[in-house]
């Protein structure tokens, strides 16, 4: 061989995300419906490392699969611990999740990966509701080693229906509880009164908290407010006539395609040798973001922030779409 | 969202390797870290220590002075600080000036190398250092050395994150899978962490393979890559040859780089091997560290003239289908540097 001769096949690149057979080595009560798995690898093996507001994919079966907040300590390279509700009006992943993990079962997990990364301030203000509060323990401990100000509100149906309660208690005053049930609401008008600079907001919850802090926070300056969703946010009705065709390039594999209005972005790209890393297949996870190199993306996701959104460019191309004829994105 | 790379573009909160743990004695040694000046000793407990390498009085770097029961004294004026950075004597005066002390960095000891953290120093409780216990274990070989190069540190990782260049660059050091049938690139990605995997169709050994592994030349093995971003500091190539029918050898060849920033534009290599076969054979070891300490420096006019000429450029430029894995390094890096990048109240 001389140098210069260049391959005679061309090489191909397939994406996965890191996965693991792990086992559950405690499980805990910590309020009503809200149990704790801590996982680890069953030789003792490290995990890989993550940062606070990670979150894991646990893989139910083939098809199901349940992302949940790393709520441990980041420092802790042998244990993961998640915080899992009980949702009896869900899909079914908490209610397997309750009913089948035990200590000693065996747990198919995906990740970690993060999309709510606590980045660096000095002050914070953060609101959690209900199962919310699992991310909140990781960034607390390290908001506070870090040496920053903070403040957490944390809001629950009752006393009784909140979580780690107990290990909150270190930080005093810190922390605010609000159970609706003899407080009513988050005062999130109060909480959020006087928009400020250096400040970041964290907030984690149910749908009705993270839209109501979102509108609260209109008058705070871009950038500030940072959540983390588990669920698809409400989308708006299709346009009349529902959803049209549109051309993506994808300039990197040199493919072009054609999305039609029953598929999406991703499903097309599979069909054509394209692999893109997803996960959620629902706007949520964030695994599948993409940049956009032209063309208007229609963000669908629940995770991009309106200012990223405003920039168009990257995209969540499991749900989003088109609002261009066509799109050429960086696969 | 993208941070500015190919500048000061490395994470402050991240574990550095600063040294190997037989460079630090009881001497004062010298380093420069992620542009500051920082020097390290050891003292009779066997804990080694790091501090900022410039006394608090008229800023001689104290790695000039002497190290005196566990102590450093400054060449200049005598100042004498503790292994913490505190002042603990001025000869000439009776009592320490307050606030005398220069900053301290907490440090990982974990041979062959010293982690030393420059960062938020409450964060890098929650952090361990990576290790990798093949360096030190029984049933290893182990050779070594340090480079530096006048390359951003990223040039470097994506350079180890890229197999597609050996073709071209390294072409007397590969075998003919690469060129003939390079199979499909297996990327597996973490929060924090990516590598890539692939695993050759039988071809026969490229040159330095026989020599080292002994094999025979005239038939064909099964290999496998892997090819792991650890950490910004930290990237390790793992290259097995199976054995041929019969023999269940694996013969594994580990190439460990830490990528330390010395600034922007320079960073300090310090590599280990470590491989599972011809452990007591000395020219296997010799043989394998030109294989090693050549490809770096056959990869470093290509990095160096990039750094000299285009420095903007790092991160930046169009990607290929093989680089999904540096791509990846990017992102993480990226993100990492986002974290840290401080909102504060008073603007």
């Amino acid at each position: 061989m001389t140098l210069g001769d260049a391959p005679t096949t061309a090489m191909s690149t397939v994406f996965s995300e890191r996965r693991a057979d792990l086992v559950v080595t405690a499980r805990n009560m910590r309020a009503e419906g809200v149990i704790s798995l801590t996982l680890a690898d069953p030789t003792g093996a490290k995990l890989p490392a993550w940062t606070p507001g990670a979150h894991i994919d646990v893989l139910l079966d083939d098809t199901v699969v349940r992302q949940y907040s790393l709520c441990g300590s980041p420092g802790d390279q042998h244990n993961w611990r998640i915080g899992v509700l009980l949702d009896p009006g869900g899909r079914g992943g908490s209610r397997r999740v309750h009913e089948t993990m035990n200590v000693g079962d065996a747990v198919a997990v995906r990740g970690p990966r993060n999309h709510f990364p606590l980045l660096a301030a000095d002050r914070y203000v953060s609101i959690a509701g209900g199962i919310g509060i699992a991310p909140m323990l990781p960034m607390l401990e390290a908001a506070t080693d870090a040496g920053a100000a903070w403040q957490l509100f944390y809001g629950g149906r009752s006393r009784e229906s909140m979580a780690f309660v107990g290990e909150l208690a270190r930080y005093g005053d810190r922390v605010t509880l609000w159970p609706e049930d003899t407080r009513g609401m988050l005062p999130l008008d109060e909480i959020l009164s006087s928009p400020s600079d250096g400040v970041l907001i964290y907030c984690c919850g149910p749908e009705g908290l993270l839209t109501a802090t979102e509108r609260q926070c209109a008058a705070w300056p871009v950038g500030a407010l940072h959540v983390e969703r588990f669920a698809a946010k409400p989308q708006p009705e299709a346009a009349v006539g529902g959803d049209s065709a549109f051309e993506v390039v994808c300039r990197r594999s040199g493919v072009t395609v054609m999305v039609p209005p029953d598929k999406s972005i991703i499903e097309v790209l599979e069909e054509n040798g394209v692999s893109v890393l997803s996960s959620c297949l629902e706007g949520v996870c964030g695994t599948c973001e993409t940049a956009v190199l032209a063309g208007t993306p229609d963000h669908r996701d629940s995770l991009l922030t309106q200012e990223e959104r405003e920039t168009n460019e990257y995209m969540m191309v499991c749900v989003g779409r088109a609002l261009s004829d066509r799109l050429e994105l960086d696969l | 969202m993208k941070a500015s790379l190919g500048r000061d573009n490395y994470p402050l909160n991240c574990w550095y390797v600063a040294a190997t743990s037989d460079e630090v004695n009881a001497s004062l040694l010298a380093r420069q870290l992620l542009d500051r000046r920082v020097v390290l000793f050891r003292q009779s407990t066997g804990e080694i220590a790091a501090l900022d390498d410039r006394c608090a009085h008229r800023a001689v770097p104290l790695s000039l002075g002497s190290l005196v029961d566990d102590q450093v004294v400054c060449a200049y004026h005598g100042f004498t600080y503790a292994s913490t950075g505190a002042c603990v004597r001025v000869p000439s005066q009776t009592h320490v000036p307050y606030g005398a002390r220069v900053r301290s960095y907490p440090v990982r000891e974990r041979p062959p190398f010293v982690w030393v953290w420059l960062g938020n120093v409450a964060r890098s409780r929650s952090v361990e250092p990576p290790d990798v216990p093949e360096l030190r274990e029984s049933g290893w070989t182990t050779l070594g050395g340090s480079l530096q190069m006048a390359a951003n540190y990223m040039l470097l990782h994506d350079n180890a994150l890229d197999r597609t260049h050996f073709p071209y660059v390294h072409p007397h050091r590969i075998h003919r899978g690469y060129v003939e049938d390079p199979p499909p690139l297996r990327i597996e990605v973490a929060e924090t962490t990516v590598s890539y995997t692939r695993t050759f169709s039988p071809a026969p050994l490229a040159d330095w393979q026989h020599d080292a592994t002994g094999l025979a030349a005239d038939i064909t093995y099964t290999q496998r890559e892997t090819g792991t971003f650890v950490s910004p500091a930290l990237h390790v190539d793992e290259m097995d040859i199976l054995g041929p029918e019969g023999d269940s050898r694996v013969f594994r060849g580990m190439f460990v780089r830490a990528f330390t920033p010395i600034d922007p534009a320079h960073t300090m290599i310090i590599w280990r091997a470590a491989r599972n076969y011809a452990l007591q054979d000395e020219s296997v070891t010799e043989r394998l560290r030109e294989v090693y300490e050549g490809t770096m420096v056959e990869d470093q006019p290509l990095l160096e003239t990039i750094q000299a000429t285009a420095p903007d450029s790092i991160g930046s430029g169009v990607s290929a289908a093989a680089d999904a894995a540096a791509i990846r390094a990017y992102q993480i890096v990226d993100a990492l540097l986002s974290e840290e990048r401080v909102r504060s109240t008073t603007r």
